[in-house]
């Protein structure tokens, strides 16, 4: 069966392009939405499946709603990679499956200044829509807070301890070790698979039906605690090292489970 | 007596309040969350409340009626998934479209993309500051175009920077109707349209009860899962009325008693 298949995408290159190339070497039509192109109403039902790569609010979540509720599959499943993007739903799907996330404050700076100790820093100032590394900084102080033009502040707690990056992608987890706050992109050192790290993965895979994805996690210098900051449904896998194209990989389990949904 | 939470902002605190608050004194205890003097933590949500109402739309207001609802069992008016989806106009819009309710067709296009409507209003994707509709009204060869300012400041902005539009297609109407709901509670009012007289209340007058608008009301609150709201609709040349906006912090000061309304409500509610 050859698919119209669209890409959800900011970009139409890196891993969007090589999804498109991967679906249309398999004999599916393939168009990529981007924010110059993408218009949210009936156009949009011409498409027999979307993939939902970016999970901006406006216009890709959007639109995969508007996907999903005239019956057009979506993949990853709409809600849960907004859920994804938002810092207190990610928070809320990290607690629900029983994993352990670091504090974190949120409210006007005179009211962070007001409540928080010195004993409470460093912080890391994180937009509150959006994941990866994007706006975000390390707070050291006070006067950190006092020279940042926001009306609203979304802090998090900084764990210092040993920083991972771990992929999955059906069964496999690759676990990368990154060095604190750099990019999915940044250089990386692929770790031997413990025994936690695997629970986690398959935890979170499991509680929210994932077919993919990445985790953020720190494991805690002094309390050796494992602790998620920062989940992803859909990354780059541009530090992918184990085994097989993940392009491939991913593009398969999609064609998969489309015709599961189906079925 | 009951512990009734207030989570407002101090916009409306200090200009749109003062009335309910003094009935609902009399009546229960209040507790006062200010946005911007409260900090949201996951260790700062034990509260002795029988209910919460939210009283606005702000980012920290609707963080903490999430955290709230997930992390007690405190009942709140509205509920985050009813204020989300008030303050969503394009989620709105498609469910309610989805659920059988007649609104007006819309789009949401990027910036560079012309209305698909060649009568349109344009209005704000993400509707949750204070400021009010600016519309700016062209008639070109023919058609009318409508353009919120509110839009173009969060297409363009530099805060929200979207790059979108939200189009609705125009409904001429006579008349503009707004429907207040409190739980079953209806009250009815209409006025001429604000893009005719920007003084909404110049013209509004109540109305007795419409049967079919009180079944559309009714069904829209379910849908979004608002027990307290504001809708607005207009009625076409075909006799049908679309509901064009739904407001999940009503100003109930705009209608006779409304501050005792809502108060009496939120009371009654603490005993469901």
């Amino acid at each position: 069966m050859h698919l119209r298949i669209g890409i959800l995408s900011k970009r139409k290159g890196y891993f969007t392009g090589k999804l498109k190339n991967f679906f249309e070497s398999n004999g599916h039509n393939t168009i990529i939405y981007t924010k110059e192109n993408l218009c949210i109403n009936e156009s949009m039902l011409e498409n027999d499946l979307y993939i939902l790569k970016s999970k901006h609010q406006i216009p890709f979540v959007y639109a995969g709603f508007y996907a999903e509720s005239h019956g057009i599959p979506v993949i990853p499943n709409t809600d849960i990679s907004q859920k994804h993007k938002d810092r207190f739903e990610a928070y809320l799907l990290i607690k629900n499956a029983g994993l352990l996330y670091p504090k974190w404050y949120y409210g006007t700076p005179q009211t962070i200044k007001k409540n928080l100790k010195d004993k409470d820093f460093p912080l890391i100032l994180k937009p509150v829509s959006g994941s990866g590394s994007r706006g975000v900084k390390v707070i050291y102080n006070f006067g950190d807070i006092e020279n940042l033009n926001q009306d609203i502040l979304y802090l998090e707690k900084y764990i210092e301890g040993t920083h991972y990056t771990v992929y999955f992608i059906g069964d496999k987890i690759c676990a990368m070790e990154k060095i604190p706050l750099k990019n999915e992109h940044s250089e990386m050192t692929r770790r031997k698979l413990s025994k936690e790290i695997k629970q986690i993965i398959m935890t979170w895979k499991n509680q929210y039906n994932l077919l993919f994805g990445h985790l953020d996690i720190v494991i805690e210098k002094k309390t050796h605690k494992h602790l998620v900051v920062d989940p992803g449904s859909f990354p780059e896998f541009s530090n992918w090292k184990c085994g097989g194209d993940p392009v491939s990989l991913i593009g398969n389990l999609i064609l998969e489970e489309y015709k599961k949904l189906k079925n | 007596m009951k512990n009734i939470g207030l989570i407002i902002d101090r916009f409306h605190l200090e200009n749109k309040v003062a009335e309910f608050l003094k009935i609902l004194k009399k009546k229960a205890k209040v507790s006062i969350y200010v946005e911007e003097s409260y900090l949201l933590n996951k260790d700062n949500l034990n509260f002795d409340v029988d209910l919460f109402f939210v009283k606005g739309k702000g980012k920290l207001m609707v963080a903490m009626a999430r955290m709230i609802e997930n992390e007690t069992s405190i009942p709140l008016i509205n509920s985050y998934k009813g204020i989300w989806l008030s303050i969503n106009r394009f989620m709105n819009s498609l469910i309610l479209k989805k659920g059988g309710i007649r609104v007006p067709d819309f789009s949401l296009n990027p910036s560079n993309c012309k209305s698909p409507f060649p009568n349109y209003i344009m209005k704000n994707i993400i509707d949750q500051k204070t400021y009010s509709f600016k519309p700016n009204i062209l008639r070109e060869d023919g058609c009318l175009k409508i353009n919120d300012e509110r839009a173009i400041e969060e297409c363009n902005g530099i805060n929200e920077k979207y790059q979108y539009f939200y189009y609705q297609k125009f409904i001429k109407s006579k008349w503009e109707y707004k429907v207040y709901g409190f739980g079953d509670n209806l009250y009815f009012y209409k006025q001429i349209p604000v893009l005719v007289n920007p003084n909404k209340m110049e013209t509004r007058r109540e109305i007795e009860e419409i049967t079919e608008l009180k079944e559309i009301v009714l069904k829209a609150m379910k849908l979004l899962d608002l027990k307290v709201a504001s809708l607005d609709f207009l009625k076409s040349n075909e006799d049908q009325y679309y509901l064009t906006d739904i407001n999940s912090t009503p100003n109930f000061n705009y209608i006779k008693d409304g501050p005792k309304i809502m108060a009496d409500f939120l009371i009654e509610q603490t005993r469901n």
